[in-house]
């Protein structure tokens, strides 16, 4: 039997999977927006299961808000990523260094 | 269930500043298409109209004890009022530095636009009262300034930042949404109100969820206000932005974003406040001490002011650790000083820029009182009161604050930031020393208009005058929690 538990742990799996790929990541920014996505993921797990045990609907409304917005989040991401490449012709995690103090 | 009808939502009326703006935007963005390159100023003044509109309204929509709309989703109390209105005065304020600035930039009327729905979303966190509301006014806000910051897309600078910006933004939303999980699986529901209720009938503090929630959901609006540790995106974000989206984002966000980290400690955790009081207190010392340090080390005049931003708000956290009506006035008091003496700053900067070169440098600034005596003296008193000199409007803020967290009990806390507020103004001093002692190092030559102009006297006036008559805002700020406590 598969109980709430065993879902908050797979979601603390990803999201801590999400958070470690943000930082230790030295390849390039695509991987980055992947590593947001399973974040969100994560949230929208936990949000499910909870929704689910306490049989209460809110939370898999809130899914949907997620949902839509992480739509919109990668289109911006995306969005300045490509006026990145124009500009520095990289999209090299290394690259992104000309700001520094 | 077929035939279930939805009741229209009562008070529906009292959205109307918000749905000014969200008319404005939509209406601007079409008529853009149909405005000449040469006319893109008149999008500017319909920017700045709808936002005195919504001022009018804000001012005319009377309610002392906190409507609701929208199922409890929307409250408008006296509270949300002031938050929107500083948030609307610093928006007038960012239009009138861009109108020069960004005039040779391509679509400049889609920077207007963006610049309205970036407000409708700090509107929308200012009179959420549950967190799906607070989520898509955050989000709604923080999309539209990723796209400002990255507005040069032809600038390096511009785009890097917007990208750092985007990717430690969204990481943050992330962590904030993670929190929400936790609370709502304790306490089945989303609204503040309820989540307060249900927390203070258990015994929170030994939930483990409660305490990974309340870590999460701190850690996600510290980010937004650029708390330390979560403050490494602040410097290069304002170095690389267009410098009026770095003046709109020092301060109307940081309004938008405490308003809602008030009313969240406030009305969702009041049970578990002794717990959150201990993670702030690290914070706030943190990032009073880190802010203050590391703008010493700057010479780029928007990396230092971002640093001191980082300072100002360990200084407004200490408000909200007080937790009582003398700190949250202090807070909103030290909001209200920091929106002008901060637009007053970056006017000046502005006007420096000369030749496609922005005057950026800390060393740009040597020798101006020799050529424009009266800019000079508008950034001594603005960076004068910046530091906290008694009788100008800073230091009325700073000992606020100070005085409200010492009374609350934690003397230690009062004493490092008075040690630190020392430490900081060393900056700001140095650069009035530049100013005034030293031989001018370059042309200058400077972009100004009326406006301009206009948005340096008001700020250097409002610095003074405050200064010496604090007494009537902080009456207002005090009223504005009538609402809230």
């Amino acid at each position: 039997m598969i109980g709430l538990s065993d879902y908050l742990i797979v979601a603390a799996c990803l999201f801590s999977l999400g958070v470690i790929g943000l930082f230790l990541n030295r390849r390039n920014v695509i991987t980055i927006l992947m590593c947001i996505e399973l974040i969100l993921l994560a949230v929208n797990l936990n949000f499910v299961a909870f929704s689910h045990y306490l049989n209460d609907l809110a939370g898999q409304i809130f899914v949907f808000f997620v949902l839509t917005v992480a739509a919109s989040e990668v289109a911006v991401g995306l969005a300045i990523l490509v006026a990145f490449y124009r500009t520095r012709r990289s999209i090299d995690v290394d690259d992104i260094n000309t700001l520094q103090g | 269930m077929a035939n279930a009808t939805f009741p229209f939502p009562e008070n529906l009326w009292i959205m109307i500043p918000e749905m000014i703006i969200a008319v404005m935007a939509m209406t601007l963005l079409l008529v853009d298409l149909f405005v000449a390159k040469d006319k893109k100023y008149l999008i500017a003044y319909a920017t700045i109209a709808s936002c005195v509109l919504a001022i009018v309204a804000l001012l005319n929509i009377q309610s002392a004890d906190g409507l609701m709309t929208f199922y409890g989703y929307f409250v408008y109390d006296p509270f949300a009022v002031f938050a929107k209105i500083l948030i609307l005065v610093a928006t007038v304020f960012t239009v009138i530095l861009s109108l020069d600035f960004m005039k040779d930039e391509e679509n400049v009327g889609e920077y207007y636009c963006l610049i309205l729905f970036a407000v409708l979303g700090m509107m929308l966190m200012a009179s959420s009262n549950n967190f799906i509301t607070f989520y898509l006014g955050l989000e709604l806000m923080a999309l539209s300034i990723y796209v400002l910051v990255a507005y040069q897309r032809d600038v390096l600078r511009s785009t890097e930042a917007a990208l750092k910006y985007f990717i430690l933004g969204s990481l943050s939303s992330g962590m904030l949404l993670y929190g929400v999980t936790f609370l709502y699986g304790v306490t089945t529901s989303f609204d503040f109100n309820a989540i307060g209720q249900a927390l203070a009938s258990t015994n929170a503090s030994a939930h483990i969820a409660v305490m990974l929630g309340m870590l999460f959901v701190i850690a996600g609006m510290a980010f937004k206000v650029s708390v330390a540790p979560f403050h490494m995106w602040t410097p290069d974000t304002y170095e690389g932005a267009p410098t009026p989206v770095t003046a709109f984002m020092s301060v109307a966000p940081k309004v938008a974003g405490f308003v809602v980290f008030m009313r969240v400690l406030v009305d969702a955790m009041p049970a578990i406040q002794h717990d959150y009081t201990q993670v702030l207190i690290v914070l706030a010392g943190l990032t009073i001490i880190v802010g203050n340090v590391a703008a010493i080390a700057q010479r780029n005049i928007k990396r230092m002011l971002a640093y001191s931003t980082v300072g100002h708000v360990g200084f407004v956290l200490l408000g909200l650790i007080a937790a009582n009506q003398e700190g949250y006035t202090g807070a909103l008091m030290y909001l209200t000083i920091y929106l002008f003496m901060n637009m007053g700053v970056f006017a000046i900067i502005i006007l420096m820029r000369r030749d496609g070169i922005q005057g950026e440098l800390i060393d740009d600034f040597a020798g101006l009182s020799r050529v424009r005596p009266g800019y000079a003296l508008a950034m001594g008193l603005l960076l004068f009161s910046l530091a906290g000199i008694p009788f100008l409007a800073g230091f009325w803020a700073k000992l606020l604050v100070i005085a409200a967290v010492i009374k609350a009990g934690h003397l230690y806390l009062g004493v490092l930031a008075i040690v630190f507020s020392v430490v900081g103004s060393f900056y700001y001093l140095r650069l009035i020393k530049y100013m005034y002692f030293d031989e001018e190092r370059v042309t200058f030559n400077f972009i100004e208009n009326n406006g301009m102009r206009f948005s340096v006297v008001v700020c250097a006036l409002a610095v003074v005058v405050l200064g010496l008559y604090p007494d009537p805002v902080i009456a207002i700020c005090k009223n504005a929690l009538v609402g809230l406590i």
